[in-house]
């Protein structure tokens, strides 16, 4: 029975990755999906791959006129959001000693600011009784070196998620957060110039995690899902770790 | 609605409140249950309600001879486990002035010990990668008068999801808490005299949760059929609240 029947979402970072793989799910579950990127060829091919039920906009999150045409395209077509589940999002390691000003900004531009941005130009067009989701890391819970700025834009995501629950929870909008441990996406390749350089990046992140292995997108995808969906009519404000037992240890 | 199609669940405590809403959420969704609970006539009256694919056993898990019968019973059927929630719990309310030996160890001996036995004792009969459940309460995420002993012996199973996650990855095998907020059951209309004052609990309780409103069972259930399932593979070592954001804002 599908559990998203008629809903509208909108999934930014839905190119590729995680948030491929969750507008997949949901369009499975009976949802049109409009996903956002900032690759137009992506976009393409990701819409290629679910094939119905699914429109693409080319934007960057942290770009605010970006924002505004994405949410004018949704309500001239759709004219309502049932789910948000911001999912875009980067990675650029420094360790402190040599963090620039530019990446620094460039991540809190992207990860936090421009998911605030997207959560507030979708309020308008939000249902009550919606659901918002959005993508943390396990990060942001952990003393990861190299990781400075970006653990602190998903601790702020993650913050997000207690004060959005607080001012929305008169239109009983939830709003919670996946922390996703490693998961097995194109971002190793964003990291690595080369091949080995990103599979030796994804064995030592699978070395980490008690299961042993990396997280697989439809693992993210099946709990965005869950807390997308009335299976979670009582879940609010919640941190959500899909990350095989790495809080845990 | 087939989430657990030929899976075997153990729940203890499940002939009434949540345990008896995830009974019927796991029996619908295709699995074979046995339930575990102290008296005989309950477990007939929940084994005759739900009809099909559930078996009674008696028994108190503060008894490990008891606790040896049921998974007995078990192996006796030819089966073999995919989910325990260890769902039993003892509750009182007694302010630290007036804690006994007694009161204490009650708490204690149900609620941490219990659990413990509980799972231990499944153990030879858990496939590799089944998912085990531990009901645990806001209680030991809150300070709330009169829960001294019950809210202590309740934190441990947020300890011991860590611990057994550690000690039983090898198998796959999944440890999750489930923190249940205040749940509307009949409880809350036995305790008092008059429906008046039931409202007026329903409403104490209500101002306290940014949903607005106490959870009903059922949506307890749907987050442990959530963790039971194999939407929650990536999930291990967790807690998930379920509680309408209170502990969250």
């Amino acid at each position: 029975m599908p559990k998203l029947q008629g809903k509208v979402a909108v999934v930014t970072g839905g190119s590729s990755g995680m948030g491929l793989a969750t507008a997949k799910r949901f369009v499975d579950e009976g949802a049109f999906v409009y996903i956002v990127g900032r690759r137009q060829a992506e976009l393409e091919k990701a819409v290629s791959l679910i094939g119905h039920n699914v429109a693409a906009v080319q934007g960057d999150v942290s770009n605010l006129a970006d924002l505004d045409r994405l949410y004018a395209k949704v309500a001239r077509e759709k004219g309502k959001i049932d789910i948000l589940f911001a999912g875009a999002g980067i990675v650029d390691p420094q360790p402190l000693a040599e963090t620039t000003e530019e990446s620094f900004d460039k991540l809190f531009a992207i990860n936090t600011r421009g998911l605030a941005f997207t959560v507030k130009k979708a309020l308008p067009l939000l249902n009550d009784g919606g659901a918002i989701v959005v993508i943390s890391s396990i990060a942001h819970a952990k003393g990861i070196p190299g990781f400075t700025a970006y653990s602190a834009t998903k601790a702020a995501v993650r913050s997000f998620v207690r004060t959005w629950t607080a001012e929305l929870k008169d239109r009983r909008i939830r709003v919670n957060a996946i922390s996703p441990g490693p998961i097995d996406t194109p971002i190793f390749e964003q990291q690595a110039p080369t091949k080995e350089g990103a599979d030796h990046a994804r064995a030592q992140a699978a070395a980490a995690v008690p299961f042993g292995r990396l997280g697989r997108p439809e693992e993210i995808a099946s709990a965005a899902l869950f807390l997308a969906s009335d299976e979670a009519s009582f879940v609010a404000g919640v941190d959500l770790p899909v990350d095989g037992g790495m809080t845990a240890i | 609605m087939s989430r657990l199609q030929n899976k075997v669940a153990v729940i203890t405590g499940g002939t009434s409140g949540i345990g008896l809403a995830a009974a019927q959420r796991f029996v619908a969704e295709g699995a074979f249950v046995y339930i575990f609970a102290r008296r005989q006539e309950e477990l007939d009256r929940t084994v005759a309600s739900i009809g099909r694919n559930i078996a009674g056993v008696p028994g108190d898990v503060r008894k490990l001879e008891d606790l040896d019968r049921l998974y007995a019973k078990i192996a006796l059927d030819g089966r073999k486990l995919d989910v325990v929630v260890a769902n039993v719990g003892a509750v009182d309310s007694v302010k630290l002035a007036d804690v006994t030996i007694e009161s204490f160890n009650h708490n204690f001996d149900v609620n941490a010990r219990g659990v413990l036995f509980t799972v231990q004792k499944s153990l030879p009969l858990l496939n590799n990668g089944a998912s085990v459940i531990l009901t645990s309460t806001i209680a030991s995420l809150r300070g709330f008068p009169g829960r001294s002993a019950y809210a202590a012996s309740k934190t441990a199973l947020r300890s011991y999801a860590r611990t057994w996650t550690m000690e039983l990855k090898d198998r796959g095998i999944r440890v999750n808490t489930i923190t249940p907020g205040p749940c509307d059951t009949p409880l809350i209309d036995a305790q008092v005299s008059s429906p008046e004052e039931a409202a007026a609990v329903r409403a104490k309780h209500a101002a306290n949760i940014p949903l607005g409103r106490m959870a009903r069972p059922e949506e307890i259930a749907a987050a442990m059929l959530f963790l039971a399932s194999d939407d929650a593979s990536f999930v291990t070592g967790s807690e998930l609240l379920v509680d309408g954001g209170m502990c969250s804002v």
